[in-house]
Parts: structure tokens; sequence; C-alpha cells
């Protein structure tokens, strides 16, 4: 079984299987895989609903190099199921973690402190809605799994997130993805908590129309998170480019690559709470509105222009912490 | 006789605390923006003669700025007053041994995460985040978390506000408790999946079946209490448990992994334990090339 | 609201096998497929093919068009695992295909 590596380098990260990103972002031919198709651990629930299983259960996920760094990957496939996580899929994206985790200590154990050239990472390329609805009670529980491992690697192992494939991270996938030292995203890559069917249905066709697609980019999409400082880096849609911009930050200091995290202490809370007091105070109604007030004036044309053009003008939020 | 403490979450803290010992916003020697998150009732109580934290949310009160903020839907100002508290207490407790920090009690009745437009644009995601870290933060602090629903624990709303405490405790479904991600019936329309199919397959398999019964076989719930009269004694009883175990260094039988082994004593998510298994065999024949 | 399972056995009359000892290709996504192909040395010159399928009452078309491929291929010494969520015959062949490729084809 082969997959070449060098083919997938120029392939598009949006169109690429949860496997070919997977071994495509990690150095040549070093990925290997946990709990493979040829394991065929299927999901027994969506078999008993007489629904289709897939050998990997909607995921891959293992254990690779980048330079000399052991690299932890989840990569979500969201053909498959949307990209939702129960019981067994749920435990490998969980699991995986953990074992970054495991390596970390264990490294530790052997060389005092780790070394910045050497310490584990961890990268996860979101594909998912969140919760699959066929298992949805183990699927709730592996999301709280998850979220205790990304806290427990915080300062120790970069957690870093990806959001570029057809679904995006959504539903509670969505905070599990904001919960990174990084976020990375090409310009299909989309983050947030409630699906858009939902959204309408609550606020009414009027204030959400779940069918505008315009309305959807800009509310939960790349460039809008780009400007709010939830995505960092926002690249170019090829699983080469994917893979240059982690290759380039791994070996920097944890302290360094963790600057730009979301989320995480009080004073993080504090920061995170003015934006939502501004919103508030302003009485925001469009994502338009907040990207004026970070200081852009051409706002009708960003979702439109090419991403060089949108990288060379637009204003961000300035960062406090 | 109680029938019901959804939306009653000031008659359940009566129930559980020293009587009348609850100060709203007031936690340690923080005040906390009264103005702040209305639907959010965070303070500290006494319980069982000592000092602990309560976080809350009072579902009668909704948020006057965002309007799909209401019946105890958690919004982004909730999140965040809800981590205010957790830190404003480790702050409280800074200078005590780890044995002697104070408990945080959660009491959840809670539909949800606010589903609304505003939420997308700033980031209920964070908020959300926010929360579930600072809860891990009290944690390793040494303060006992412990959550309890008295209502609704639905989907995010459970997963913000309550399920990485140290141990969970419900009142049984015939006091009105609601936990799930989602009704039966709503799973059937979005799967397509046959209503009387679905409730046929609950009977044998708890994985997507409504229910605080069905969290406990899952291991996403510790322990039924039996009725609103208990929860105190209950409490106390968590608290102690909790304590005990730190004190041992049992860390790894507290909290939301641990659930997961329980699930499994209880004959839920054992395909879980069989994947976690078989990668943790597969890592170890990798780790001498890794490390 | 079962999932179909179909087994077939063939013996095809030029066996050839794959280069790797196992391969896999595609996703259960609507309307595709995944195909494992993993080679096993008690199956010398046999072919075992095992399909778990969402569609229903399409036994014969099955049949037929994986009879077909190994006919044409004599891919054999292997046991194919499928999981299908109603791919058209066309499809099928194609991931077949496919799958044969990346296990380094045929010899």
């Amino acid at each position: 079984m082969k997959i070449n590596w060098d083919d997938l380098q120029s392939k598009s990260f949006y169109q690429a299987t949860a496997r070919e990103r997977a071994y495509g972002m990690l150095d040549k031919d070093t990925f290997k895989e946990l709990l493979g198709p040829r394991d065929k651990m299927t999901s027994p629930h969506l078999l008993i609903l007489g629904e289709a299983v897939e050998f990997d259960d909607g995921i891959t996920v293992g254990i690779g190099k980048i330079k000399k760094h052991p690299v932890f990957v989840v990569s979500q496939e969201g053909k498959f199921v949307g990209g939702a996580l129960g019981e067994v899929n749920g435990a490998k994206m969980a699991y995986t973690l953990k074992l970054a985790l495991k390596t970390y200590e264990k490294m530790k154990e052997k060389y005092g402190t780790v070394p910045d050239d050497r310490k584990p990472i961890c990268i996860v390329s979101f594909d998912s809605g969140g919760v699959r609805l066929h298992e949805a009670n183990a699927g709730l529980l592996m999301h709280s799994e998850s979220m205790e491992t990304i806290w427990e690697l915080q300062n120790k192992v970069p957690y870093i997130a990806i959001t570029g494939s057809t679904i995006g991270a959504y539903g509670a996938q969505g905070f599990v993805c904001l919960s990174a030292d990084v976020v990375i995203a090409n310009d299909f890559g989309r983050i947030g908590l409630t699906g858009p069917e939902v959204i309408q249905q609550e606020v009414g066709k009027d204030e959400f129309d779940a069918s505008d697609r315009a309305l959807i980019w800009r509310t939960m999409g790349a460039r809008s998170k780009y400007i709010l400082g939830d995505v960092d880096y926002l690249i170019k849609d090829t699983i080469g480019t994917f893979r240059d911009t982690i290759v380039n930050m791994v070996d920097e200091p944890m302290s360094k690559i963790s600057k730009t995290r979301k989320v995480g202490s009080p004073q993080l809370v504090e920061e995170n709470l003015e934006v939502v007091k501004l919103a508030a105070e302003k009485k925001i109604k469009d994502s338009k509105d907040l990207w004026k007030i970070y200081g852009n004036e051409n706002v009708d044309e960003i979702p439109e222009m090419s991403q060089e053009k949108f990288l060379s003008v637009v204003k961000r939020r300035p960062r406090r912490h | 006789m109680i029938k019901s403490l959804i939306g009653k979450t000031d008659e359940a803290i009566q129930l559980i605390f020293d009587k009348d010992t609850f100060q709203e916003n007031v936690i340690g020697n923080t005040r906390l923006d009264k103005d702040l998150a209305p639907p959010v009732m965070v303070g500290q109580a006494m319980i069982d003669g000592e000092v602990c934290s309560v976080l809350a949310n009072n579902s009668k009160r909704p948020n006057p700025r965002f309007r799909v903020v209401y019946s105890g839907i958690l919004g982004m100002e909730e999140a965040y007053k809800f981590s205010q508290a957790m830190y404003a207490t480790i702050e409280a407790d800074k200078e005590r041994p780890k044995d002697k920090k104070r408990p945080i009690v959660l009491l959840i009745d809670t539909p949800g995460n606010s589903p609304g437009k505003i939420e997308e644009i700033v980031g209920m995601t964070k908020g959300t985040a926010s929360y579930q870290f600072a809860i891990e933060d009290a944690r390793l602090a040494g303060h006992p978390v412990i959550g309890l629903i008295i209502g609704r624990a639905v989907s995010g709303g459970f997963l913000c506000h309550g399920l990485l405490s140290d141990r969970i405790l419900a009142l049984p479904a015939e006091y009105g408790t609601i936990v799930h991600v989602m009704p039966t019936t709503s799973i059937a329309v979005i799967t397509k999946i046959p209503l009387e199919r679905l409730n046929e397959l609950v009977k044998t398999n708890p994985v997507f079946a409504s229910g605080a019964e069905y969290f406990y076989d899952l291991g996403g719930i510790d322990e039924m209490v039996k009725r609103p009269e208990d929860m105190r004694a209950a409490i106390i009883k968590s608290i102690k448990e909790v304590r005990a175990l730190r004190k041992q260094g049992k860390e790894d039988q507290l909290g939301i992994w641990h659930r997961g082994v329980v699930g499994a004593e209880r004959g839920g998510r054992q395909k879980r334990m069989e994947a976690i298994k078989k990668m943790q065999e597969e890592y170890e024949k990798m780790l001498p090339e890794l490390i | 609201m079962a999932l179909t399972e179909l087994n077939y056995e063939f013996k095809p009359e030029t066996p050839k096998t794959i280069k790797d000892d196992w391969s896999h290709i595609g996703v259960v996504a609507s309307g595709d497929l995944e195909v494992l192909i993993e080679k096993e040395n008690a199956l010398k010159g046999k072919t075992k093919i095992h399909i778990l399928t969402t569609v229903v009452g399409f036994d014969d078309v099955w049949e037929t068009v994986v009879k077909k491929f190994i006919d044409k291929t004599g891919l054999s010494g292997v046991r194919v695992s499928i999981n299908d969520n109603a791919a058209t015959p066309a499809v099928v062949i194609r991931r077949l295909q496919q799958a044969v490729d990346n296990g380094g084809g045929l010899q």
C-alpha cells in the first residue's frame, strides 16, 4: 500500500481525503496509521441502524515525523457521515491527543527537559459537524475527553488546528478547534458552533438565511476569523502549503508557539469578553460591522478579493495577550 | 413534594447549601459584575459549614443584550462569567494548601449554548472553550468540582457547564431532568431513521437515548441522586471522596477520562475501550523510534 | 433497515496478485465505497470478497460486477472487503482498479 507523497504536495487540501492530508503534511513516508482500515474497527452503532460503515470510522489517526519531532495527527473525513464523531472515531481522536501527551512525558523523563527541536507536535485536520447523532451520547462525551487532553497539552505540546476541508470545524468541534495554539486555514476554512439551519430556525430567516452562502462564509469563514484573530495563518489551498507552514514553526520554543492561543487564562477571558461587550455595545448585526470596527473600510470587497490582496490590505483585531 | 427543579435554581440552592448563606456575585475578595450575564447565578455559599463556590444558571433570567440567551441557554457573557467565577475561586484560595481548597458546585439546568448569529460572528466557541479550560484549571489547583444536574443538561450546554467536573451527579428523569444531545424525535428527523426503530433500539443501546439513566450507563454521570432532598448529602459525600482521592494521588479516578472506564464497567462504550487498548499496543511498538 | 452482506468466492483462470501486502482506497461517502485488498497465503489462486452495502436487492448486480473485474484482472490470493454506500457499478469498478493500482499493481 503506497500513497504518493510527492503528488500530494501540489494537491488541493480542500479536495484531499483525510488520509491524504495526514500523509502529505508529514515528512515523506513517515506517517504510520493507528487503528487503520485493516483493523476494521467500524462503528457498531451505525451497523445496528443499517447505516454505511467505514473501516476507519471516518477518521485517520497516526504518528509520523516532521524533522526530529514525533507528530501526532488526527484527520477527519467529512465525506463520511459529515465527519461527525461517535464512539470509535471519537476514541481514536481523543486517544491520539493523549498519546502526544504521554510521549511528551516520556521524553521529559528521558531528557529532563524536552528539547525544542524534538518536542512532540499535535495536528488536527478538522472536517466535522461535531457529534454523530447516531451515537450522540458517546460523541458528546468524547468531546470532553479531547478538551481535557488539549488543556493538558498546553505549554507542553503544540496543538495545531487546521480547517480547510468540505465541512469545516462545526458544532462541538468548533471549540475543540479554537482551543489550539495555532489555527491554520485556507479560504474554505470555517469555524462555528451552530449550523446555519439551526441559526435560521432560532433567529428567523430575515436575520439569518441559511441558504445565503455569502452570509455563511462571512459569518463562519476563515477571512472573518482571520480578522478576529481566531485564524492565525490564512494560506493557499495545497497540502504542501499547509505542510510548509507547519514545518516553519515546529522548532520554535513552546512559549512562542503558544502566543496565538485564544483561550486558557484569566487574561484571555477578559480579552475575549471585551470583544463580546464591544459587539453588544455597537449592536453588531453582521460580520462586516466588526470588520469595520477593526479598521477595514472595504468590507464589501473583502469576501471577493484574491487571498494575496486580502492579506495585504486586511486590518486585524489587535491582540493584547 | 418537589416535582421538577427545571427553572427553579433558587429552590435548589435553598435545598443544597446551609440556610441563607448564598451570596451572589461574591467569591472571596472578588466582586463579580452583577450586570454581566444575568442568567448566570454565581457566588459563594456554605455547605456543611465550609465555604464553597456556586456556579449555577437561572433560566428565568434572560440576557437583555443577546436575544438568543433565554430559558437557560448559555451565551458568550454567561460562559465568560462562569470562567471569571472559576478564576476568582482559584484566586480566593491561592494561599491555602491543595487539600484545603474550597469546593465548587455546578448546578446544571441548560438546554444548550446560544445558537445566535452574533454568537457565531464573535465566537460562542471561544466562550465555551474558555469555561472548560477554567474548570480544568480549578481542578488542577485542587478544588473539588462537583456537577449536579437539576434540570436540563443538553448538548453543548452540558459540554460547557458540567461535563468536565470531577464528579457528576444527576436527579433521575422522574424529576424532569433531561440529559441528551437532542431528543430522539429530532435524531429520527436528521438521521432519517424511523422513530419507532430508534425507540426499539434504545432498549438495548444507551448510546443515543435521552435521559440521565442512559448517561449513567455510559459513564457520563457518576451517580444518580434519588430525590431532591438527597442532593445536599450527595454533594457533601462527593466532595469528601474527591478530596480523599486527590490526597492519595488518585487523580485518575476523577473526571471525564475516568468516567470512560466507569462506563465500560457498566457495560457502555465497550468499543471505546477496545479502540484505546489497541492504539496503546500499537503505540508502544512505535515508541522506541519516537523518543 | 439493515445493511446487506454479500460474500463471494472466485477462482480466476489466470491468477495474479497485488505486489504489496495490502491496499486501500476510497471513502464511504454517499454514492461511493471503500475497497480493502489484503493478501492471504491460504487463499492462493482464490479471491474472497465481502461486501457490506446500504442498498437492498442488487445482489445480482454486485455479483456480475465483481466477477467481471476478477475475471478480467485475475486478482486472487486476496481477501477483498468493501463498504458501500450506494455506489454505481461504474464507481465500483473504478475503485477496485484504483485499489489494485495502490497495491503496486498486479503480478
